[in-house]
């Protein structure tokens, strides 16, 4: 597949703390790329970089290819953190001093005020705007120009839960248009359910970088209940069995690669247990997420 | 270019700081280059002496061609002004961070530099366009006798105010870019006169020849102080080749210093 982005070796130092360390990424055509990473582990500097507003200490990066001028960003919607307009403008006139400096054609402005549903408000001040009014207001200047590739940096920040669902089916229509989208986020449920791929960072190092869909292979973990008083002693006997846990009235089992829920309940009907009970536990990517975490921690120990 | 002047001009258009300052600048401009007859004749009738001792209708202000160098002159102490809505509009971008929008958004840092360029041009150009025509018509008014290429000796002048005036805002411009804090600019920018004042007094002694290099007295030089001619001194009433090329080079370096600071920052 084309790659949209490619980051080889990125640096940045600032004084002593090193907020991104020799980072290697590559982001492909289509991708909603979850970029994920506590506070402070150089989520925003890295798309700083990325966008023009951060020099690099060093290393380099691509976009579509090419080397980047102010052009390629033009290309690109991109929020960064906090929502940034003129606080004296209106909504409105902010978006047509974006769209000059984009080059994109005024009609987009009534569109994209639209889509974020601000039609209604767009000739107040933006300084009196809520939080949540700014962050869809940042979103829509993000789309104003139909970029190729968007950039959200804790886009939902602030919004109410409507507005979170909103900016989900937002993200959701402009992925399924074939667009990349770069999201930097917290919440990793809403991560795992937009994004295709993601990396973890790390006091600014890659520490892992995948497609979502394969959080959760590997090893399973099933849940079991039975009306049986020796459950737990039976499973201890199954071939498949890791380690077993008693959970109030349940039994979690983590299996050993190669066995899933299904040679469990075979195993015990076999033995003349019949389950009440049986849920696989999903490995969720926020398990995942805090598993990577405390792996580097382990090892730098 | 003219999207880039565009861009900025958006910015200012729709901000009321910017018509308000702007408005009383230009208002002060038009009402006190005109109105300096007007002056004259009030200080006569005030002070009894002043009129005795110099016939003020004798004192060739607005006649052709010391007009030019007369309102360049005074309208040179009203920059000031302007330079402060300049460091405000650059300080502003620092400020609300719009800067680093305009930056993501797909300006290059040259680009954002040269729109606020093209803005201190406009303003420039507009106040000599001004002084031009108040300086036009009070001439005609004025001028007990107008023979045509005459009356337009020493217009250069007007020349040399615009770059007077477009040199000071490439100062303050840069003050912005380098201290990029309202208050802090502003009151540099007013004590920078006092701070050269006081190094050229103390190298003056000793190597007076460097005093016209310094930025803001070469500014000053562009057109001198012409009002001693009128009490029999002799005066420089020519705009100097020098002095010109000594503002120039202020003024290159000036906008060179502030591109450079916004090239290597992170914003
Ligand atoms: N302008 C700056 N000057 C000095 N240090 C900085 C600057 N910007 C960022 N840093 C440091 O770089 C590191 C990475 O910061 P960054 O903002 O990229 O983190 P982040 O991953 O976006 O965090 P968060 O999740 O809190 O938004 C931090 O240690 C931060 O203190
Ligand atoms: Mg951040």
């Amino acid at each position: 597949m084309e790659t949209v982005l490619s980051i080889n070796q990125l640096t940045k130092t600032f004084g002593r703390i090193t907020a991104v360390n020799k980072l290697d990424l590559e982001v492909k055509k289509g991708q909603v790329f979850g970029f994920l990473g506590p506070n402070g582990s150089g989520k925003t500097t890295t798309l700083g970089m990325l966008m023009g507003v951060v020099n690099p200490t060093s290393g380099s990066f691509s976009w579509f290819g090419q080397t980047v001028t102010n052009e390629t960003r033009k290309k690109i919607g991109a929020v960064l953190e906090h929502p940034i307009f003129y606080p004296y403008l209106s909504g409105q006139k902010n978006l047509e001093l974006t769209a000059m400096i984009k080059g994109a054609p005024a009609d987009h402005i009534a569109r994209v005020l639209d889509v974020v549903e601000l039609t209604s408000r767009k000739d107040d001040a933006y300084k009196t705007y809520s939080l949540g009014m700014k962050q869809r207001l940042a979103i829509a200047s993000a789309l104003l120009n139909d970029p190729i590739v968007l950039i959200l940096d804790e886009p939902t920040n602030g919004l109410d839960p409507m507005g979170i669902a909103e900016i989900r089916n937002i993200i959701k229509k402009i992925a399924a248009d074939g667009k990349t989208i770069i999201l930097a986020s917290h919440l990793l449920d809403e991560v795992q359910k937009v994004c295709s791929h993601f990396a973890v960072l790390r006091r600014g190092v890659l520490m892992h970088s995948g497609a979502v869909d394969e959080v959760g292979k590997g090893e399973e973990t099933v849940e079991v209940a039975a009306y049986h008083d020796d459950l737990g002693f039976v499973l201890q006997e199954f071939a498949g069995t890791l380690s077993l846990k008693r959970d109030s009235a349940s039994m979690v089992v983590k299996l050993k690669e190669g066995y899933n829920s299904q040679d469990v309940n075979r195993f015990l009907y076999e033995k003349g247990i019949v389950v009440s009970h049986l849920v696989t536990q999903k490995k969720s990517l926020e398990k995942q997420f805090l598993e990577i975490l405390a792996e580097a921690d382990s090892i730098k120990k | 270019m003219l999207h880039l002047l565009q861009v900025d001009l958006k910015k200012l258009f729709n901000y009321r700081t910017f018509w308000i300052i702007c408005g009383l600048y230009f208002l002060t401009l038009g009402m006190a280059t005109a109105s300096g007859m007007e002056f004259l004749k009030w200080l006569a009738s005030t002070f009894k002496d002043f009129g005795s001792k110099l016939n003020i209708e004798r004192i060739p202000l607005y006649h052709f061609p010391d007009v030019w160098q007369n309102l360049a002159w005074g309208s040179g102490l009203l920059k000031m002004m302007l330079g402060i809505m300049v460091i405000i509009s650059i300080t502003n971008e620092y400020q609300y961070r719009t800067i680093r929008q305009n930056i993501i958004d797909g300006m290059s840092r040259e680009q954002f530099i040269l729109s606020k360029l093209l803005t201190n041009l406009v303003l420039s150009l507009a106040s000599m366009v001004l002084v031009f025509v108040v300086a036009l018509i009070t001439g005609f008014i004025y001028s007990p006798e107008i023979s045509f290429p005459y009356m337009f000796a020493g217009v250069e002048f007007c020349a040399s105010y615009f770059l007077e005036v477009f040199a000071f805002l490439s100062f303050a411009l840069m003050l912005g870019i380098l201290i990029q804090r309202s208050g802090l600019s502003i009151v540099i920018l007013f004590s920078s006169y006092l701070i050269e004042l006081i190094i050229k007094k103390n190298i003056d002694d000793y190597v007076p020849g460097l005093i016209p290099f310094f930025p803001l007295e070469s500014i000053m030089n562009l057109v001198p102080l012409p009002f001693a001619r009128y009490a029999f001194q002799e005066i420089q009433d020519y705009v100097s080749f020098g002095s010109v090329a000594i503002a120039l080079g202020w003024t290159f370096l000036f906008n060179y210093f502030g591109y450079l600071r916004l090239k290597k920052s992170d914003i």
